[in-house]
């Protein structure tokens, strides 16, 4: 190559290089034995978060609250790989018949880490329980809450206007123009214990609902992949004017709707798992839990549904089994679960607007690596003989 | 030329030989026909299967074998669990629990010497001790457990298994099953007029309904205890309806037309326990025919499944492993033609007793090979054995052989060990049952495992030869360490297309493509772990010994993505879990670290540097 010695050359030729492939590899390796180790303690979500789905790896030293980056994070590795990848590609790999299966290959490894990135970016998990006879409109995300006030003064309609936790989190004071009232932040527990207060307990915060009977005590954050949250937020609503309307405690720990009057209209307060609606329904109409005969090992597990699209003018049977999802509207349901015996199902919602790519590039690969170590194998097997 | 032909020809046809010895074997002398009685067909663990299968999967969960000795003699799975069910007086005597934790040991006050092995009366006193300590182990978590409480949770497993066989025919210690059961169909119509029409009964009804309730009560303890079901459904009931003895037996046809397995069980145990022979094998035979015309494809299937268990083709595979790893050793000690062919001949026999074990497997099971860690650790096998027969082509010189029969024999041995959990074809979990995902996914990953092991396999070959042969040539090493290469990219395609498929075979069933799952790292590693040997190699940071000492320790990453990702016990894949292996897997890294330490070793310490 005849290019000018400039630093920017020589940082180029350096990115694009074989060795930085093979470092981004060593650390692409460690980094995937930090991320298995690391879901011993912290459960699988957690340590993907911390490990893969971020750019660096913080490290808190107990009690500190200094944050000290300890090691590249998935987004880091992955970016590195990439840029070296398709630099490497333009910049050494020749044009050539031979190469071919590599040039097929490496590009269905690109598509790979596109695909992972979207999948960071873009898709959205959720979930959706529903019984035998109920139908549904909506997912639940139970990893993420939202404050969720009710306007239910006309019985035919509820008026809802949601606050997501990420916005609870950051602000200590939320208006909005359907709310005739403030809501004010006074404590935001992200766990939290609630326990019936005891007479030597200090009196109570709130001035209303099962809250105002409580003690709320923040805990560390919850670990494992079956424990959750409980998030508590004490929030307060401010009438124009400044006239407090009362104080509640809202979690997800907690069931009771509680709420007030106000300019004669009834509003109940609710902190619940994050939702998202869709612009269509599911009725569940069958659940099956087969066993094997003689024993308690599942055999399989399906839900039988009917999909209503108004808008699309679709209201059609599905049957959503193991192995074998619902995909409607950009998004795909799963069984992942059941209850109640046997009339709850629970069905996991993903909304992945990449999920074919992995499946392309799957496909480039494999014809890729074919074609090369085919390649190869001939030419080894034609000069032994 | 002719002459090594009919060498290799005569050492595989010994090979067969020798692997088909067990099938010839007369079994145990009995008068007893114990082994018509071991392919009866029963339902266990949601699958039909031979009575012998389940003998000895039951006595490898309660004493880690097949066989267990009785007075000098051994007697096989299924003598025990004759005695087991119709004698347990006597099979109370055999000692056939395994106890070796001292605590436990300390627990029931027994002996702390040489002996291990105990039987059942030696511990009965203290059961319930056992039971009750064995809940409070169940408590903790499985990761957490003390060697005292996980030893008395198997234990008391162990115990309760064998008390529910005990219990699965007849009451245990009850003298005559086939006349009580015989009283009860007679009393049975009486005893209905009774409890319908208690008005007009007469005294004799009535006490035949106090003598029915009482033994209703022991059949409806049958029923609930019985670990295996014995008695397939009669034409018009549903198929997969088997039924046990106490639970056919309280059936509303229970009395006036029994199921005629329940004549034939009890008549057998009446037979057995007053040992007249003759009247057992003539129910045995009665019930073999009525089996033959209603559900011949379940009395087929169990007798397959019992030729199977009886061929042990994985334990003959082990033995011509070992010899024609011994035959390739002779050969390079001898430079003799005849070794060669020798060790050629008993690897192809290996290697066919293998396909043969692994295809009757595929046929009885209805699955693709692999369906769980026991099968996986077959079928790695039987991978890096096969490709080492075909590399052995291109390259004559018995690196590929004695790698590949040394691959093959290490995981037919793990497997071998694996096998202890108990059935080895067990059902498979509602996320699982997918032949298509099993045929590709596992297929396909199991493969790169079996490829990356006869890679290090090769490496190993390599490093020793560095340093135990005196004249070596070049042109020998440069051709392993391209036969090296060329299996490392095998098994780099081949692990990084099933990892791809498994990724979306979760994307099909659970809605994410990539998890970052351990199992799925674990995978990963290996592909990362072969890409970068690849890479290394083309711009040459790495040469011959970095290419061989990289690919030993690919054993040693694919290890701990095959069976150390399962001991974190975290994870949606952690449906294999063991623990005893893990200082086995230990020790297997360490002696990899070693190989590498010698391969490092400065070349003034090579054998070859010397000449």
């Amino acid at each position: 190559m005849t290019r000018p010695n400039t630093p920017w050359n020589r940082f180029i030729a350096a990115l694009s290089s074989l060795k930085f492939t093979l470092f981004c590899l060593a650390l692409l390796m460690a980094l995937t034995v930090i991320c298995t180790l690391a879901q011993v303690p912290l459960g699988t979500h957690v340590a993907v978060d911390r490990t893969i789905r971020t750019f660096l790896i913080w490290w808190q030293p107990e009690g500190s609250s200094l944050k000290i980056p300890v090691f590249p994070g998935g987004g880091l590795v992955g970016l590195m790989l990439f840029s070296n990848l398709a630099l490497a590609q333009f910049l050494r790999l020749e044009w050539s018949r031979r190469k071919l299966g590599l040039w097929i290959a490496h590009l269905g490894l690109a598509l790979l880490f596109l695909g992972e990135f979207s999948t960071a970016f873009f898709q959205v998990e959720s979930h959706m329980p529903i019984e035998i006879g109920q139908t549904r409109d909506y997912t639940e995300d139970y990893r993420q809450m939202e404050l969720a006030v009710v306007d239910t003064t006309d019985a035919q309609h509820d008026r809802v206007t949601a606050v997501p936790e990420r916005v609870i989190k950051d602000s200590s004071e939320i208006s909005h123009p359907s709310l005739p009232f403030k809501l004010r932040i006074k404590h935001y527990y992200e766990n939290s214990s609630l326990n019936m207060r005891q007479p030597s307990d200090p009196p109570s915060e709130a001035t209303g609902g099962v809250g105002a009977e409580m003690i709320v005590r923040p805990e560390p954050l919850a670990t494992g992949e079956d424990q959750q949250n409980a998030v508590a937020v004490l929030v307060e609503a401010v009438a124009e004017g400044g006239r407090s309307l009362g104080s509640l405690w809202v979690s997800n720990a907690l069931g009771a709707p509680q709420g007030f009057i106000h300019e004669g209209r009834t509003f109940s307060l609710s902190l619940r798992p994050r939702r998202y609606y869709l612009p269509f329904s599911l009725t569940l109409k069958e659940f099956h839990h087969d066993k094997y005969a003689g024993t308690d090992i599942p055999r399989n597990f399906s839900s039988l549904v009917r999909l209503n699209d108004a808008g699309r003018g679709e209201s059609r049977d599905a049957l959503i089994s193991m192995n074998n999802p619902l995909r409607y509207g950009g998004k795909a349901f799963y069984q992942a679960s059941f209850g109640k015996n046997d009339t709850l199902s629970v069905f996991q919602v993903i909304q992945n607007p990449g999920w074919l790519i992995p499946y392309l590039s799957c496909i480039l690969v494999s014809l890729g690596m074919m074609i090369h170590f085919g390649l190869k194998l001939a030419a080894a097997m034609g000069g032994s003989k | 030329m002719r002459r090594s032909y009919s060498i290799l020809a005569a050492s595989f046809v010994a090979g067969l030989l020798i692997a088909a010895g067990p099938l010839f074997s007369r079994g145990p002398k009995s008068e007893f026909d114990v082994r018509g009685f071991s392919r009866l067909p029963v339902l266990e663990g949601g699958r039909i299967k031979p009575l012998d299968s389940f003998a000895r999967n039951s006595l490898l969960v309660i004493r880690g074998q097949q066989s267990l000795p009785v007075d000098k003699h051994r007697i096989t799975a299924s003598q025990w669990l004759l005695d087991s069910l119709f004698r347990p007086e006597a099979a109370d005597t055999y000692k056939a629990f395994v106890i070796d934790d001292p605590d436990v040991l300390g627990l029931l006050g027994l002996e702390r010497g040489k002996e291990r092995r105990f039987a059942y009366w030696q511990v009965e006193p203290k059961r319930e001790e056992i039971r009750s300590q064995a809940e409070r182990a169940r408590m903790v978590e499985s990761g957490r457990q003390s060697r005292f409480q996980t030893s008395v949770a198997n234990l008391d497993s162990g115990l309760g298994l064998y008390e529910r066989i005990r219990n699965s025919v007849m009451i245990s210690g009850s003298d005559d099953p086939a006349g009580e059961f015989e009283t009860f169909a007679k009393l049975l119509p009486s005893a209905l007029k009774a409890m319908h029409e208690p008005a007009k009964a007469a005294a004799a009804d009535k006490k035949a309904l106090k003598t029915l309730t009482e033994m209703l009560d022991r059949y409806r303890f049958l029923a609930s205890v019985a670990v295996f079901k014995p008695l397939a459904p009669r034409a018009g009931e549903p198929a997969d309806q088997w039924t046990s003895i106490g639970e056919g037996a309280m059936s509303p046809t229970g009395g006036a037309e029994a199921h005629p397995g329940i004549h034939a069980y009890t008549r057998m145990a009446s037979a057995y326990k007053k040992s007249d022979p003759a009247a057992f094998n003539d129910a045995l035979h009665a019930f073999e025919v009525w089996l033959s015309r209603e559900k011949p494809e379940a009395l087929s299937s169990a007798r397959s499944e019992e030729v199977f268990n009886r061929a042990q083709p994985f334990v003959s595979g082990m033995t011509l492993y070992v010899m024609a790893l011994l035959a390739v050793c002779l050969w390079w000690a001898t430079r003799r033609a005849e070794a060669q062919s020798v060790s050629m001949g008993l690897l192809g026999a290996a290697v066919l007793v293998h396909t043969l074990g692994l295809c009757a497997r595929v046929i009885l099971q209805g699955r693709p090979p692999v369906t769980n860690l026991y099968s996986s650790a077959v079928f790695v096998g039987w991978v890096a054995a096969l490709l080492g027969l075909l590399a052995e082509r291109f390259h004559s010189k018995g690196f590929a052989a004695a790698g590949g029969a040394l691959v093959g024999f290490c995981s037919l041995l793990v497997a071998h060990h694996l096998s202890s959990s108990g059935d080895t074809m067990e059902m498979m979990r509602a996320v699982l049952d997918s032949n298509f995902w099993l045929a590709t996914h596992v297929v396909t990953i199991t493969i790169g495992y079996g490829a990356t092991f006869l890679a290090g396999a090769l490496a190993i070959a390599w490093i020793v030869r560095l340093h135990f042969v005196k004249d070596q040539d070049a042109e020998t090493s440069k051709a392993l360490v391209g036969l090296t290469y060329g299996v490392i990219a095998f098994g780099l395609f081949l692990s990084f297309v099933g990892t791809v498929l498994g990724g979306i075979w979760a994307d099909q069933s659970w809605g994410r493509f990539w998890g970052w799952d351990p199992k799925e790292n674990g995978a990963l590693l290996i592909v990362l772990w072969n890409a970068a040997i690849l890479h290394a190699r083309w711009i040459g940071v790495i040469r011959e010994r970095g290419i061989m000492v990289m690919a030993v320790l690919g054993n040693v990453v694919t290890s701990l993505s095959w069976f150390g990702v399962n001991m974190l016990g975290v994870g949606l894949h952690s449906y294999g879990f063991m623990d005893k292996a893990f200082w086995w897997l230990v020790a297997f890294a360490a002696v990899h670290v070693l190989i590498v330490a010698l391969a490092l070793l400065p070349p003034r310490f090579w054998t070859t540097g010397k000449t």
